[in-house]
């Protein structure tokens, strides 16, 4: 190590400065290539992730939106078939209420589809149990649409039997608990259509003097 | 590339031990070296780790979005069948003639196929296979029925079109 004292004596500040420039220009070389590591760790990082999450994110969308949408859909086949009745047994002054309530129906099933997408923005678990909730209407209700006693006690007995309608829904009855829970969205009306056209529809039903079984199919929709 | 379990593992973390252990002991020089591979990785795990959660969540929020909409469209479409086929059903209930009862034959069989259908599940493989079928069997209702074209399900009202 002689060397280096002799070095070191004769000029001590040459010898450093060199040996700063090297380490610099190093320190440079180690820190951008280790950054050249980490962004290529990233991209392959964000390939993966999304490659696995792409999947389980459509299965996941896939359910809510077929769970909600199919009773729009229920709505919607049965004011259709109700239409299609109408038109071959002559009563044709039914036809434009149908119609309207047909409407009505599909600007509901437009504003579910708006909700579904903006849902996907921040997807929370709680928002989606509360629409679920919503779509419930058993006891839901809207204003100036009270239902009356007997029709409560129709459905109670009903509902012990009506199975004919949703399937998959068994885990609604855990929900009933927590429906106090805050409504979705900022219009609250949105909830309340299809109970509305349900009232609609069952009025309807009573006109057209039809039998008791086509009430009680109407009432189980949305259950 | 990943096997289950290790979510956001980076695939490089285990390295070749053996190489360590044969260099390290002999010269210092290899030690360095092993620790620049090291660094390396380190930064490139780090990197993945976060590209990782992000691609997960751009991931989900992208399959989400479509499979909602697929899924909307699906449930739409079997549950207006349902409600179409199960309000015919009452309708002719009252009168149970010849007639009707081929008609109540033809309703209850599309009844039939829509619930043992499981168009809320997307990993179902015959999804599409039985889709098809379910349509078929609902024309075969309409025209049964004798229900005009344009008194079938109505689809230019629905903002989804099937």
């Amino acid at each position: 190590m002689s060397w280096v004292k002799v070095a070191v004596s004769q000029s001590s500040e040459d010898i450093f400065d060199e040996d700063a420039d090297e380490i610099y220009i190093a320190q440079k070389e180690w820190n951008s290539t280790m950054k050249k590591r980490s962004k290529e760790g990233y991209r392959d990082g964000i390939e993966a992730g999304k490659e696995l999450a792409l999947q389980e994110g459509f299965n996941q969308g896939y359910r809510q939106g077929a769970e909600l949408m199919v009773t729009c859909g229920q709505f919607r086949g049965t004011l259709n078939a109700l239409l299609s009745w109408c038109h071959l047994n002559g009563h044709d002054s039914s036809l434009s209420k149908i119609n309207h309530l047909l409407d009505v129906v599909g600007k509901h099933e437009e504003d579910v589809l708006k909700y579904l997408n903006s849902l996907q923005e921040q997807p929370h678990l709680g928002d989606i149990l509360d629409f679920v909730q919503d779509m419930d209407l058993s006891d839901t209700a809207p204003a100036g649409t009270d239902c009356d006693a007997t029709k409560a006690g129709k459905y109670e007995h009903t509902g012990s039997s009506g199975k004919t309608c949703c399937r998959n829904k068994g885990k609604d009855d855990s929900l009933q608990s927590e429906r106090s829970k805050a409504k979705f969205g900022t219009n609250p009306e949105r909830l309340e259509t299809l109970a509305w056209v349900k009232e609609q529809t069952m009025w309807l039903i009573e006109q057209l003097g039809l039998s008791l079984d086509m009430l009680h199919h109407i009432q189980q929709l949305g259950h | 590339m990943l096997s289950g379990g290790g979510v956001g593992a980076h695939p490089a973390g285990s390295r070749g031990l053996g190489f360590r252990g044969a260099m390290a002991a002999a010269s210092s020089g290899a030690d360095m070296f092993d620790d620049i591979v090291m660094a390396e990785e380190r930064f490139h795990g780090e990197g993945y780790r976060e590209g990782y959660a992000e691609g997960s969540h751009i991931g989900v929020v992208e399959g989400r979005r479509h499979g909602s909409l697929h899924g909307a469209k699906i449930g739409s479409e079997v549950g207006c069948y349902l409600g179409f086929a199960l309000t015919w059903q009452c309708l002719l209930h009252k009168c149970t003639d010849e007639k009707n009862s081929k008609k109540i034959k033809v309703l209850d069989s599309l009844i039939g196929m829509i619930r043992k259908f499981p168009y809320e599940d997307p990993t179902y493989d015959k999804l599409q296979e039985d889709l098809e079928k379910i349509r078929g069997k609902f024309k075969q209702v309409c025209s049964i029925l004798n229900i005009q074209s344009d008194f079938r399900i109505s689809t230019e009202r629905s903002s989804l079109t099937f």
